[in-house]
């Protein structure tokens, strides 16, 4: 096990004013990857190994093969999908049905999590509890209370956190904040997100399980109910209790780097209030139209979800720009200042700036912002240094909670309360007990 | 649907064949209220597939609609009419659902015909996560009981339930970080 330092103070990065030369802002803030010392190399579990999970495998064995880092185990409840992930981690790596015998290990120092978003808090918490550092996909949480859990379990347990928002660390992410953070657009009165609208569909009627399956494991946390197709894989999104639809998906991408561009990571909303349409038929749940407004105070700003909202036209590209051509321009936001306005599109793995920021050449006083070696780097040098990840667990909580808000809005239509320094809804007791869900058990928080 | 949506309208809307009259139906329900639940419970247990999911969701957003701040007599008659449902005679899977949406409204008066279901061996989990999620003292009480009653594999979730409630409950291991499930799987290249 690494014995990693807790006690660094955070990063001073954030407002950075004066004068960082062209020099500093190119400067390397982590130690590059390969030149990790052998015996520094950190041990790997992989939970979850499909669709994005896949993804994270198949980076982390590129960084096996090139010696930097060491990968024990692989996990999870589709034996398919556990039979592909063993071939392509290697046979020095381990396999396991329940995530539970992954966190048992003591020579894994770190998990990737990488399962449906019902699964990430209880999973971030038990990691937590056996001290592993946690990389885990976004949405965070899916109830208040779960991301509460997670803040506390990881500062508890004095863990390095990513959670999967990896838009912030995106060249043209980098770009953007930079241009915001130097008034080039004024104060910052609106930010308005836009997506296209989540699918209705799920009308496959109940079934048992596929054999390869562990529905009760995938169900984990949730109430039991029967298999239904229509769950699974990656269809798990478009259902209310272990997705959420669009906002949830896309929005924990694009307000993610809203909050980290407005500096208002760490801050919340006074007010949430959304209206959106539900599916017309079928198991998915989740809307399909919603708009959400969150009103901000001290200082005063407004963020909209707006699905679907108005698209901006993608400009044209050379392909040569940081972030290459833009491939998915059916969401991003338009940030409206007082003396102008910017906007970006995608907000994931994908970010493209417009091109006046792209093009923007900071002067000798400008304010730097932190440029991210890449996500997976960044929570690699927040396991040895101790200090705060891009994406640490509070940040990524509250804009997973975000999203919980806009569509518990939607499900009570009725505007909601928030009280940001106790992470509450206040004055609505039922959308108080719905910041909660009980959970089944063993697969609890 | 702009007009006023009576009880008469709503069943019938709710099983129409066409999804967006039920969906339209489905989503105005909350403004008929508790009168709504005992018949659209009878067309969700007994409804052609997509009817019978439009009843149930109008179920869940009569619920919401009577949560609401200040509404708390429509509350208390949601919750009235759904705990006539737990009884034995609904599909079990409705049950679960009734359940479900009585942590979200109900109060005291839920505790006991809940509390009943922890010695059912099809439903025990979903009343122990009800009365969690009930924030009535009675149904820490009703945890209590339940635990002493409880048999040996089922006591750790009860007693999970009770420490989520801030009740010490050291005598019952928590189970939740031990591994049970085995993979068939082998490590490829071995």
């Amino acid at each position: 096990m690494i014995h990693h330092k807790v006690t660094l103070p955070r990063r001073g990065f954030l407002k950075t004013a004066g004068a960082a030369s062209a020099a500093a802002v190119a400067a390397p803030y982590l130690v590059p990857a390969n030149a990790m010392a052998a015996n520094d190399k950190l041990t790997f579990g992989h939970i979850g190994v499909g669709g994005m999970g896949g993804g994270h495998l198949r980076g982390m064995k590129g960084r096996m093969d090139r010696g930097q880092v060491n990968i024990a185990a692989v996990c999870d409840v589709d034996e398919r999908r556990l039979e592909n992930a063993s071939r392509m981690a290697g046979s020095q790596a381990d396999v396991y049905r329940d995530y539970r015998y992954v966190l048992d290990r003591d020579d894994i120092d770190a998990v990737v999590i990488s399962t449906p978003d019902h699964l990430h808090a209880v999973q971030t918490v038990h990691a937590a509890e056996r001290g592993k550092h946690v990389y885990v996909e976004k949405p965070a949480c899916c109830t208040v209370q779960e991301g509460k859990a997670m803040i506390e379990a990881c500062n508890r347990a004095k863990i390095a956190v990513q959670v999967g928002s990896q838009g912030r660390s995106q060249p043209e992410a980098y770009l953007a904040h930079r241009y915001l953070a130097n008034n080039n657009i004024g104060k910052i009165s609106r930010v308005d997100c836009w997506h296209y609208r989540s699918p209705s569909g799920g009308t496959h009627p109940d079934s048992d399980p596929p054999e390869h399956i562990d529905w009760d494991l995938w169900l984990g946390p949730l109430r039991w109910r029967p298999f239904n197709r229509g769950y699974l894989h990656g269809t798990f999104r478009w259902i209310m209790e272990s997705g959420g639809g669009q906002i949830r998906d896309r929005g924990a991408h694009v307000m993610s780097c809203a909050m980290w561009w407005m500096g208002a990571d760490g801050t919340g909303p006074v007010t949430v209030e959304a209206t959106g349409e539900a599916p017309r038929r079928g198991l998915w749940d989740s809307a399909v139209n919603i708009n959400v407004t969150y009103t901000f105070k001290n200082p005063d700003w407004v963020l909209t979800w707006n699905q679907p909202g108005k698209p901006v036209p993608p400009e044209e590209r050379t392909g040569r720009e940081p972030g290459g051509r833009i491939s998915r321009p059916g969401y991003g936001a338009l940030y409206t200042g007082s003396e102008g306005t910017f906007h970006h599109w995608g907000g994931d793995g994908g970010t493209w700036a417009e091109r006046k920021a792209r093009e923007w050449e900071p002067g000798p006083d400008a304010k730097d912002v932190y440029r991210s070696p890449g996500h997976m780097e960044d929570w690699f040098e927040g396991i040895k240094t101790g200090r705060k990840t891009i994406m640490n667990v509070e940040a990524g909580a509250d804009v997973a909670i975000l999203t919980v808000l806009g569509n518990l809005s939607f499900l009570l239509g009725r505007k909601l309360q928030w009280d940001h320094s106790k992470r509450e809804i206040v004055g609505d007791e039922q959308a108080r007990r719905l910041m909660d869900r009980p959970e089944r058990y063993p697969y609890a928080i | 649907m702009n007009e006023q949506l009576t009880l008469e309208m709503l069943i019938e809307c709710i099983q129409s064949g066409n999804a967006n009259v039920r969906a339209a139906a489905r989503d105005q329900a909350g403004q008929v209220g508790a009168a709504a639940i005992e018949p659209l419970a009878g067309i969700a247990c007994e409804g052609e597939f997509e009817v019978a999911r439009a009843a149930n969701r109008a179920m869940q957003n009569v619920v919401y609609h009577a949560g609401r701040p200040g509404a708390s007599d429509e509350a208390t008659a949601v919750s009235a009419e759904l705990v006539k449902l737990v009884g034995a005679e609904p599909p079990l899977q409705f049950r679960r659902d009734v359940l479900w949406m009585l942590w979200q409204i109900a109060g005291p008066e839920a505790v006991e015909p809940v509390a009943a279901l922890l010695d059912n061996a099809d439903l025990r989990d979903d009343a122990r996560m009800c009365l969690e999620g009930l924030p009535a003292d009675e149904a820490v009480a009703a945890l209590r009981a339940g635990l002493a009653a409880a048999p040996d594999d089922f006591k750790p979730a009860v007693a999970h339930s009770l420490r989520k409630r801030g009740v010490e409950v050291p005598d019952v291991p928590n189970l939740r970080l031990v591994p049970t499930k085995e993979t068939s799987v082998a490590p490829v290249g071995r």
